[in-house]
């Protein structure tokens, strides 16, 4: 049966395809189907991931038939050239990246037997390179620099917008910046009152700076406890955020509360009016 | 009074030990055999093998600790197991012949009420015509296995560094020595641990490094590959794998089995049947490793090793040994109390437990060579099955041979594994990678066998920080300072 081809911005692409453990009727229809979708789109390869069957599956097409790759390893690689490609996950994009004239590989048949291939053809071997490229999560936008691939993105982006739905992503900006933010205002008024003694300010001055530090210390800390909660709170409501993990903000915490720690007690010995 | 003997000092043995005597106490008697005087830490060999820490850091004698915490301390080799005892006693137990303590070449008998088999691996050089014989590092190549080995590596990889500083080009070649290997990790830490070592002392323009291992990809590890959690997708290990070898531009040999070494070139065949050959002036080969050959003897003196052993010399345990072909291999066929079958008062932990089938897919060449990565057991899950087979044995002793056993099941247990990629306080390397289970699931978790939110690598400077914390955490650990339980495997 035909199946619908995964094309940018279906980030299905990425994910991580797995082996093929039993050699039955499940992969002869996920075969069919991959064969029946080149014929229907004309294609000369495919990866099973392309029609959003995550396993580790090329088909190439070879005159009239169609070559299987199942479980596909590259044992080695040589020679180097230049090669220009398309791919159909990116319609209409065209790039020029080293890929390997020779390779040798190992895979299986459909009925699961161990195969071999010392492929010199240095169009097979691309096609091949490139379509194993997708089984493990990845496509030749990764092999050309940051620039190309940002330049193609953008181009892409404007013919195609991408809405991206903000409750799962994590966002640039999070509330629970609110209390580092305040806290380190806070840590920076109390940095700048142990300097004081160097002003020449009256005593009764240098006691309101003191007075200061000792309000400013404990609110820091409880500022930090109620950053804790809060991040954690937040860290469950978006899945994907790095700045969310917990390493991330206990090392926000203890660095602030450190430095406050060290304040508090500069501040007990050069400022505290004996 | 019990008798709990534990054959076996590394780290599985050592811990199974050391809590066992904490949770028996004084009422009843722990001994260790274990042919060493030293307890090695061996995840650091590999910076001895670079030369930036020395034997002395990472070993120490086991004597005094075992004085301090009260086990009766052997240093001594096991020979075979009696489980039935002998004509007209029917107490088991073990003969041992004396590898130093004054009491060299002596054998004994140690009689016990259990027993515990963490004896570790032998070293199988001898399986690779030219790497060694039986258990001895042969002289064309070098490892990284033991302490010594380590050191001697370090000897000559320095000879290797001379000489492309006069401007001679050398070739190094780190992997694994045969087909059936485990322990690809440490030759991944080692390869990028010379690349970074070079670096350093500016050789690295004069020296090809090369990396031959028998995975079928790289970044399999000998447990069938990984899957990170990047950006909200799960990137494979050979992703990161590759990237790092290209990025530190060594070129890779994979799907690999050496069939030969001589003086500066080797052999090698294929997962395709091809065959080939490499030169180099420095390689390290890990060899492939094989049960110590201890023998089990019947009651009236016949052999019966293959009762308690299975054919690779591993101790067979309450694993599904008869599950057969790739594709009906399940997580539950891996053991979970690690008691042996035919003797309830028998357990094995550490690389001594014979696995019930590799976790990478089997594959072999079409001259049919085995090659692929055998299953890894140590470090991290080595340490907690020690310490679950120590609680089990604790239990039977106190609560009658009905107890509960606990479990600890590869199958159920993550692993953290830390591969340094180059030592330095601001410009090490290390790739901090966690895997659950270590064994995938392919029924509780379809597709990858594994649950990609404790599945995650990093890699970077802090990495190596972690690496060398845990180096002197469970030094302090395995010394049984103040705290020590509290350090966890």
């Amino acid at each position: 049966m035909v199946q619908p081809l995964v094309i940018y911005p279906d980030e299905r692409v990425n994910i991580a395809c797995t082996d093929v453990r039993t050699f039955n009727e499940t992969l002869n229809n996920v075969l069919e189907d991959m064969i029946d979708t080149m014929k229907e789109h004309n294609l000369e390869a495919l990866s099973a991931i392309q029609i959003a069957y995550p396993y580790n599956i090329v088909v190439i097409k070879n005159g009239d038939s169609y070559d299987e790759y199942i479980n596909p390893r590259i044992l080695t690689s040589s020679g180097k050239f230049d090669s220009t490609e398309t791919t159909l996950y990116y319609p209409g994009v065209e790039v020029t990246i080293p890929r390997h004239e020779n390779i040798k590989l190992i895979y299986e048949n459909r009925k699961g037997e161990a195969q071999h291939a010392d492929i010199k053809d240095k169009k097979l071997s691309a096609t091949l390179q490139r379509k194993i490229d997708y089984l493990f999560g990845g496509n030749f936008l990764d092999k050309v620099d940051k620039k190309t691939r940002d330049n193609i993105l953008e181009a892409l982006a404007k013919e195609n917008p991408i809405s991206v739905t903000m409750n799962d992503v994590c966002p640039t900006f999070s509330k629970k910046d609110y209390f580092v933010s305040f806290t380190d205002k806070l840590l920076f008024i109390m940095g700048l009152s142990l300097l004081m003694p160097l002003f020449n300010l009256s005593k009764e001055a240098l006691a309101n700076w003191y007075t200061y530090d000792k309000f400013a210390f404990p609110t820091i800390i409880l500022l930090m406890i109620g950053f804790f909660f809060y991040a954690q709170y937040e860290a469950k409501k978006y899945r994907q955020c790095s700045s969310c993990q917990i390493g991330n903000n206990i090392g926000v915490i203890v660095k602030r509360v450190t430095l406050a720690t060290l304040f508090a007690v500069g501040s007990y010995f050069i400022l505290s009016p004996k | 009074m019990a008798r709990l003997v534990v054959m076996g000092g590394g780290v599985s043995g050592h811990t199974a030990a050391t809590f066992a005597k904490k949770w028996l106490g004084k009422e009843h008697e722990v001994v260790v055999v274990t042919p060493n005087s030293q307890w090695n830490w061996i995840p650091s060999n590999i910076w001895v093998g670079v030369g930036q820490m020395t034997k002395e850091d990472v070993v120490f004698p086991l004597a005094p600790v075992y004085k301090k915490a009260g086990i009766d301390y052997r240093q001594a080799k096991a020979v075979s197991i009696h489980p039935e005892g002998k004509e007209g006693d029917d107490t088991p137990f073990i003969t041992i012949e004396y590898t130093g303590q004054g009491k060299e070449g002596q054998t004994e008998e140690v009689t016990y009420d259990y027993l515990i088999n963490a004896t570790g691996p032998k070293l199988n050089f001898g399986a690779t015509p030219g790497l060694g014989e039986g258990s001895n590092l042969g002289e064309h190549t070098v490892s990284v296995c033991t302490a010594d080995h380590a050191a001697h590596a370090n000897e000559e990889l320095r000879k290797v560094f001379d000489k492309a500083k006069a401007g001679e080009r050398q070739k190094i070649l780190v992997g694994t020595g045969h087909g059936m290997c485990t322990c690809q990790g440490a030759a991944f830490e080692y390869i990028f641990n010379i690349e970074h070592e070079a670096n350093k002392a500016g050789v690295r323009d004069n020296l090809d490094i090369k990396w031959i291992s028998n995975e079928s990809f790289l970044g399999d590890f000998g447990i069938g590959g990984l899957h990170m959690k990047r950006g909200g997708y799960a990137a494979s290990s050979r992703l990161f794998a590759e990237s790092l070898y290209s990025e530190r531009n060594i070129p890779w040999l994979i799907g690999a089995h050496v069939s030969k070494v001589e003086a500066g070139r080797l052999e090698y065949e294929l997962l395709d049947g091809s065959t080939g050959e490499e030169e180099f002036d420095f390689a390290m080969l890990i060899p492939p490793f094989a049960g110590v050959g201890l023998k089990a003897i019947a009651k009236d003196g016949s052999d019966m090793t293959d009762v308690l052993f299975a054919p690779n010399g591993f101790l067979k345990v309450d694993a599904k040994y008869d599950a057969g072909a790739y594709e009906n291999w399940k997580a539950s066929d891996w053991p979970r109390t690690y008691q042996n079958p035919t003797y309830s008062n028998i357990f094995a932990c550490g690389i001594a437990f014979a696995p019930p089938h590799p976790i990478s897919k089997p594959m072999s060449s079409p001259n049919g060579t085995a090659i692929f990565p055998t299953p890894p057991r140590t470090g991290m899950p080595s340490g907690i099955i020690g310490k679950a087979v120590a609680h089990s044995i604790c239990d039977m002793i106190k609560q009658g041979p009905d107890a509960k056993l606990h479990e600890a099941s590869m199958a159920e247990m993550g692993a953290a594994c830390v591969a340094s990629a180059g030592k330095g306080l601001t410009d090490g390397t290390a790739a901090a990678l966690t895997v659950y289970p270590v064994v995938p699931d392919f029924e509780k978790y379809p597709g990858l066998g594994r649950d990609l939110d404790y599945t995650f690598g990093e890699i970077g400077l802090a990495g190596h920080w972690i690496k060398h914390i845990l180096h002197h955490l469970f030094i302090y650990k395995a010394k049984l300072k103040p705290g020590w339980t509290l350090i966890p495997e």
